[in-house]
C-alpha cells in the first residue's frame, strides 16, 4: 500500500526524479574517470573507461524510470485529456449525456438516501449491529395471520427466561412526554429503557453515566435520567447538570448522565430528549391497575424488544428459540387468563428481525410503496443509460473513419478501447457530481413529501449516498461504454476506410433498436404504475370518511399522568366543552374519548340472538356529547342524535353505524333494537338512531362497524380530547383555541392544538407518495425515452439521406418519405409498448396490495399510457420526417 | 579481477547487501558499489545497470531515503540511509539467508 503511494508520488514529479538520476549518474560516472585516472590512465581514455564501465547509460535510465513512470497512468492522462477534448468539440451531445446519467444517478442516490434511512442504516455506536434483531411476535387470530413488535413487560420477562440463543436483552419504547416544569415544559419525545439497553452500544456517557440494573427493577425504577447530547446542548446550554431535577411527566428524576453526541439508541425519526428506565415510567403510570401490574399480566402491550444473538447462532435458530419461548410464554398468559385462544390455534411464533420496523415483517404500506418507488428509480437509471449507450453508439459511428485511419496507423485494439471506455467513465463522473446536486435538491423536496419520517436528507455530507452515487455513475460508466468500446474496436478495416462515414452495418442498428424497445418498454411501466397510484390516491380522496375534517381543530390533554377521580374528569371535561364552544369561531364542539385514527375503543357488547358478537368482527365505540354529529358532520340517517337529555339516570341510548346496523340485526331495523355493552347483565342500550358510516383507523380492511354512547351516561375515562369545528379555516384559530382551553387544565397539565387534516393526511401519504413519486420518474423516464428515440431516427435519418434522395428522384412522394420514417419510430414504440405493457401486467400481483381499491389490470390506464407512448412517437419522429422530405435528389445522385 | 572470478549474485541478495552495507553509514551510489567490490575482494561486483534501479526500488519499498549531500571533496552526491522498516525488512533477510547458506553447506559438504 505504502509502496503504491510512494510510486504515485514519484509519478507525480517523475521530471524531477529524472533529473535527479541524470546528475547521480554523472557523478558516478566522474568518480569512475578519476578512479581511471588515478591508476595512470590519460584523460580521454578515462573518460571511455568510466563510459565502458558504466554500461549502456540510456538502459540504466529506462530501468530506473520504470519504476516511477506508470505506462497506463499516462496512457490515462493522455486518454483523459483526448475525452475532454472531444467532449468540449459536442457540447450537445455532452450535455445530453451529462444531465441523463445525472437524473438518473440523482433519483438513485435521493432514493437510497431515503431507504437506507429507513430500513439499512446501523444505529450510531451499535456494537455489532449484525447481530442485534427486534423481536416480532406472529400468531393466528380469527385465520387472520399477525405480526407485532409490541410486548407486554411480562411476555418480555418470559422470552428471557424461556431462551438459550441470546447474549442481551433490552426492552424499550419512545413516547411522548410533558418534560420540564411551568412555562417550560413541553411535550418531548422519551425513551423508555432497560438498563441493559446502554451495554449493546459502545460509548461513554458524554457527562456523568448510564443508569445500571439496580436503578431499573420492578415494580418500581429509581427516578433517574439520561439527557440526549443535542437536547442538553440546546436546553442546558451543555453545563453540567448532574444531580439536577428534571420533571419528565410527573416523576422528578435527577439527571445522573448526558448520553454521547450521535447517538439516537435505536430511534427511527427525531432523536428521544430524555432516556429514563422503563420500570421508573411503567411504574409511575397514571392507572393504578397498570402501575402494579404491568409486569405479570398480560394486558398491556406497549415496548419493543432488541436482543443480540449469542455468537455461533444462526437467525433461523434465534427464532426457533423464540417461537418455542412465544409457545410458552402464550401458555403461562392462558394459566393466568384463562379463556383466550390455545396455542394448538393461535400458533404462536416469533422472529428475529432488523431493528429498523420499515424492513421488518410487520412494515407499513409506505416504506412498501417506498421500495417500489426505489425499484423506479433504478428503471429510470437503466432507461438514462439506454438513451446514454444509443448516443454514444451513434457517435462512434460516425467517428467509425476516425478510428479506421487510427487502427491503421498502428493503434492497439486494447488501447481504443481504453479510450472509449475513459469518456464514457469521464461522463459517468460529471453525471454524478451533476447528480449528487440533483440529488441533494430532490432530497428537500422528497423530505417535504415524507415529513416525518426521515431527519435529515443531506446528500452532499453523507458519504454512504455518496458511495452508492459513485457506484452507480461507474456501473452507467461501463454500461455505456462497452458497447460503443466494442463497436469501436472491430469491424473490416478497409471496408471502413472506404465507405466513410455512410451506411451503418446491420448488427450495429439491431443493437440500437434494441436500447431503444427496451426504453420504450420501460417507460411504459413506469406510465402504466403512475396512472394506479394516481387512480388510487384519487380514490382515497374520494373516500365517503362518514365525516367532513376540513374546518376541524383537534383538541388533547396531557395529564402528565395525573391521577383523576370521575367527578374530576367529568368536572374538566365538562369546562373544556364550555370554554371551547364560547371561543369566536367555533361552530360546535364534543367531546370525544377516541379522536378518529388516534385511538378507539372497544369494549364487549352483547345482542340477543348472535352467539358472539366478536366473530362478525370488531366494534368500536365512541363516548361523546350531543353535538358531535353537527361538529364532525356526519350525517344520521334515521332515528336522532342524542340531547343533554340523555344523561345519568335516563335510560341507556346510543347510535349505531349503517354497516354494524346491518351487521347485527340482518333484513331488520336496528332503530329500537337493544344492545348491552360490557357485558350481559347490564340494563339495554336502546339504538335511538343510524349514523352514516365512517373511517375510524385507516382507510383499508375496516367494515366501519362504529356505535356512539352519550360521555354524560359512561364513565368518561382520563383521556381528554375536543374536536371543534371552526368557521373557515381552522388554522389561523390554532393559537388563540389553545390559549383559551390552556387555561381550565389543572396543574401541569396542558393541552395540545392541531387541524384535523394534518392527522388524516399522515394516513393518505402511501398513495400520495407512490402517486408523485411514480409520475415524476414516469414523466422523466418518458422524456428520456423521448430523447433517445428522436436522436436515434435523426441520426438514421442523416444515415439515409442518399438513399431518401435516390427515392425522392425515383419518384416518391413526400407522404412516401414522412410514412417511411415515421413508420419506423411508431414500429419502435409499438414493439417496446407490447412489450411494457406485457410487463406490467406480469407485475401486477405484486403492486396491487399498495393500490387503493383500484386493480393493477386496469384497462383505462393501459390505453392512456399507449395512446401517450404513440402520441410522443410520432412527436419525436416529425422533425426527423420534415428533414427527410428536402433530402435532395440532386446531391444524392451525384455523390457517387 | 578476472571475470571468470566474478560470481553473479542470487537472485534478492543485492538488497540486502546494499541494505548491510548502509547500515555502516549513508552513502551513495557510487560509494555502495565501491564498498561491495572491495568487501568481496572483487568477487561481487555490481553492474551499475542493476544497482540504480534496484535503488530506486528500494527508496518506493521505503527501505531506504535519498538525500542530497556534499561529499568531502565538496562534491554533490546522493545519499542513502536506511530506514527502520529498511532495517526490519534486512533483519529478516538476514536470518532466512543464513539460515539458506548453512542448508546449502550441508548438502554441498562432500560426503
Amino acid at each position: 500500500m505504502r509502496e503504491w503511494l510512494n510510486r504515485l508520488r514519484d509519478w507525480l514529479r517523475r521530471d524531477e526524479l529524472d533529473r535527479e538520476l541524470t546528475e547521480e549518474l554523472r557523478f558516478h560516472r566522474e568518480q569512475l574517470e578519476r578512479d581511471a585516472r588515478r591508476e595512470g590512465a590519460p584523460a580521454d581514455s578515462a573518460r571511455y573507461v568510466a563510459r565502458r564501465r558504466l554500461g549502456n547509460m540510456t538502459r540504466v535510465h529506462e530501468e530506473a524510470r520504470d519504476r516511477w513512470s506508470w505506462p497506463w497512468l499516462d496512457h490515462f492522462q493522455k486518454d483523459l485529456r483526448y475525452a475532454f477534448r472531444g467532449l468540449r468539440r459536442s457540447p450537445g451531445f455532452s450535455a445530453t449525456v451529462i444531465v441523463t446519467l445525472g437524473l438518473g444517478i440523482g433519483a438513485n442516490a435521493a432514493m437510497f438516501g431515503v431507504i437506507d434511512r429507513l430500513m439499512f442504516r446501523p444505529f450510531p455506536h451499535l456494537r455489532d449491529p449484525s447481530t442485534v434483531h427486534r423481536v416480532y411476535l406472529t400468531w393466528q387470530d380469527r385465520e387472520r395471520s399477525r405480526t407485532s413488535s409490541a410486548f407486554e413487560y411480562t411476555r418480555y420477562l418470559d422470552l428471557t427466561k424461556f431462551t438459550t440463543s441470546f447474549s442481551q436483552f433490552a426492552g424499550f419504547a419512545t413516547r411522548g412526554m410533558a418534560v420540564g416544569v411551568g412555562d417550560a415544559s413541553r411535550e418531548r419525545l422519551v425513551a423508555v429503557v432497560n438498563a441493559s439497553f446502554f451495554d449493546f452500544f459502545d460509548m461513554r456517557p458524554a457527562l456523568g453515566r448510564f443508569f445500571v440494573a439496580a436503578e431499573d427493577v420492578t415494580p418500581k425504577g429509581a427516578n433517574v435520567a439520561v439527557l440526549d447530547y443535542g437536547f442538553w446542548q440546546r436546553e442546558f446550554g451543555g453545563k453540567n447538570v448532574l444531580g439536577e431535577t428534571l420533571y419528565v411527566r410527573n416523576i422528578p428524576c435527577q439527571i445522573i448522565g448526558v448520553a454521547p453526541r450521535g447517538f439516537v439508541g435505536v430511534s427511527e425519526g427525531e432523536p428521544p430528549a430524555v432516556y429514563i428506565p422503563i420500570t421508573t415510567a411503567a411504574g409511575n403510570e397514571p392507572i393504578e391497575r397498570m402501575a402494579t401490574n404491568y409486569y405479570r399480566t398480560y394486558n398491556w402491550g406497549w415496548m419493543s424488544v432488541m436482543l443480540r444473538r449469542k455468537p455461533g447462532v444462526s437467525e433461523a435458530t434465534a427464532s426457533r428459540d423464540l417461537s418455542q419461548a412465544h409457545v410458552r410464554s402464550w401458555n403461562a398468559e392462558l394459566a393466568l387468563e384463562p379463556g383466550g385462544t390455545p396455542a394448538a390455534i393461535a400458533r404462536p411464533a416469533a422472529i428475529a428481525g432488523p431493528l429498523r420496523t420499515p424492513a421488518g415483517p410487520d412494515a407499513g404500506l409506505e416504506s412498501k410503496t417506498l421500495l417500489w418507488v426505489t425499484g423506479v428509480a433504478v428503471i429510470v437509471m437503466l432507461i438514462a443509460c439506454a438513451n446514454v449507450a444509443n448516443l454514444m453508439l451513434a457517435r462512434v459511428l460516425r467517428r467509425r473513419r476516425e478510428i479506421a485511419v487510427r487502427l491503421a496507423l498502428g493503434v492497439s485494439r486494447t488501447r481504443l478501447l481504453a479510450q472509449c471506455l475513459t469518456e464514457s467513465m469521464l461522463l459517468a463522473g460529471l453525471g454524478c457530481v451533476a447528480g449528487v446536486a440533483i440529488a441533494q435538491w430532490g432530497g428537500a423536496a422528497l423530505r417535504h413529501l415524507l415529513v416525518g419520517n426521515i431527519s435529515a436528507l443531506d446528500v452532499v455530507t453523507d458519504w454512504r449516498t455518496l458511495f452508492v452515487a459513485a457506484g452507480f455513475a461507474l456501473a452507467a460508466g461501463l454500461l455505456t461504454g462497452l458497447g460503443p468500446a466494442y463497436l469501436a474496436g472491430r469491424g473490416e478495416l478497409a471496408t471502413a476506410l472506404k465507405a466513410g462515414a455512410r451506411e451503418g452495418g446491420a448488427h450495429r442498428s439491431r443493437m440500437r433498436s434494441a436500447l431503444l424497445v427496451l426504453q420504450g418498454a420501460l417507460s411504459v411501466i413506469l406510465l402504466v404504475g403512475a396512472g394506479l397510484f394516481v387512480k388510487s390516491l384519487d380514490h382515497v380522496r374520494d373516500l365517503p370518511m362518514g365525516f367532513d375534517a376540513e374546518p376541524v381543530l383537534y383538541a388533547t390533554a396531557n395529564m402528565r399522568g395525573m391521577r383523576t377521580t370521575v367527578e374530576q374528569q367529568e368536572a374538566l371535561g365538562q369546562a373544556l366543552l364550555t370554554a371551547g364552544q364560547a371561543i369566536p369561531g367555533v361552530e360546535s364542539a364534543a367531546w370525544v374519548s377516541a379522536a378518529p385514527f388516534q385511538s378507539s375503543s372497544a369494549t364487549g357488547l352483547y345482542v340477543e340472538g348472535i352467539d358472539s358478537v366478536r366473530k362478525l368482527g370488531r366494534f368500536t365505540f365512541q363516548n361523546t356529547t350531543p353535538d358531535f354529529f353537527t361538529t364532525m358532520n356526519t350525517r344520521i340517517l334515521r332515528g336522532r342524535a342524542f340531547t343533554a337529555q340523555d344523561r345519568k339516570g335516563t335510560p341507556l341510548v346510543g347510535l349505531v353505524s349503517e354497516a354494524m346496523g346491518k351487521a347485527l340485526w340482518p333484513g331488520k331495523d336496528a332503530l329500537g333494537q337493544c344492545m348491552r355493552v360490557g357485558s350481559d347483565t347490564i340494563p339495554c342500550t336502546t339504538v335511538i338512531g343510524i349514523a352514516e358510516n365512517a373511517v375510524e383507523r385507516s382507510f383499508t380492511g375496516e367494515k366501519g362497524f362504529m356505535y356512539y354512547l352519550p360521555i354524560a351516561q359512561h364513565e368518561p375515562g382520563s383521556g381528554f380530547a375536543l374536536m371543534l369545528r371552526m368557521r373557515g379555516d381552522p388554522r389561523p384559530h390554532q393559537e388563540t383555541v389553545r390559549k383559551v382551553l390552556q387555561a381550565v387544565m389543572p396543574g401541569q397539565s396542558y393541552i395540545r392544538v392541531q387541524p384535523f387534516n394534518e392527522i388524516i393526511d399522515t394516513q393518505r401519504r402511501s398513495w400520495r407518495v407512490g402517486a408523485t413519486m411514480f409520475v415524476a420518474f414516469g414523466v422523466l423516464a418518458l422524456v428520456v425515452a423521448a430523447v433517445g428515440l428522436y436522436g436515434v431516427i435523426t441520426y438514421n435519418v442523416a444515415q439515409r439521406m442518399h438513399e431518401l434522395g435516390i427515392r425522392i428522384a425515383l419518384g416518391a412522394q413526400s407522404g412516401d418519405v414522412v410514412r417511411l420514417v415515421i413508420g419506423q419510430a411508431i414500429r419502435f414504440a409499438v414493439i417496446g409498448l407490447l412489450l411494457g405493457l406485457a410487463l406490467s401486467l406480469f407485475a401486477a400481483k405484486w403492486i396491487e396490495p399498495l393500490l387503493f381499491q383500484q386493480s393493477a389490470r386496469d384497462p383505462v390506464t393501459y390505453g392512456l399510457v399507449a395512446a401517450l407512448l404513440l402520441f410522443v412517437a410520432l412527436a419525436a419522429s416529425a422533425l426527423p420526417a420534415r428533414r427527410a422530405v428536402r433530402a435532395d435528389p440532386n446531391s444524392a445522385l451525384r455523390t457517387d | 579481477m578476472t571475470p571468470s572470478s566474478r560470481r553473479d549474485l542470487l537472485p534478492g541478495t543485492l538488497d540486502m547487501l546494499i541494505l548491510k552495507t548502509l547500515m555502516a553509514q549513508p552513502m551513495h551510489g557510487y560509494g555502495i558499489a565501491q564498498h561491495l567490490q572491495r568487501l568481496s575482494e572483487d568477487v561481487i561486483k555490481v553492474e551499475e545497470g542493476s544497482l540504480y534501479p534496484a535503488l530506486q526500488r528500494m527508496r518506493q519499498k521505503g527501505w531506504i531515503k535519498a538525500e542530497w549531500r556534499q561529499t568531502p571533496n565538496n562534491q554533490r552526491a546522493r545519499y542513502y540511509t536506511v530506514t527502520s522498516a529498511g532495517r526490519k525488512h534486512l533483519g529478516q533477510q538476514e536470518s532466512g539467508f543464513l539460515e539458506l547458506l548453512s542448508a546449502i553447506g550441508r548438502i554441498m559438504r562432500p560426503a
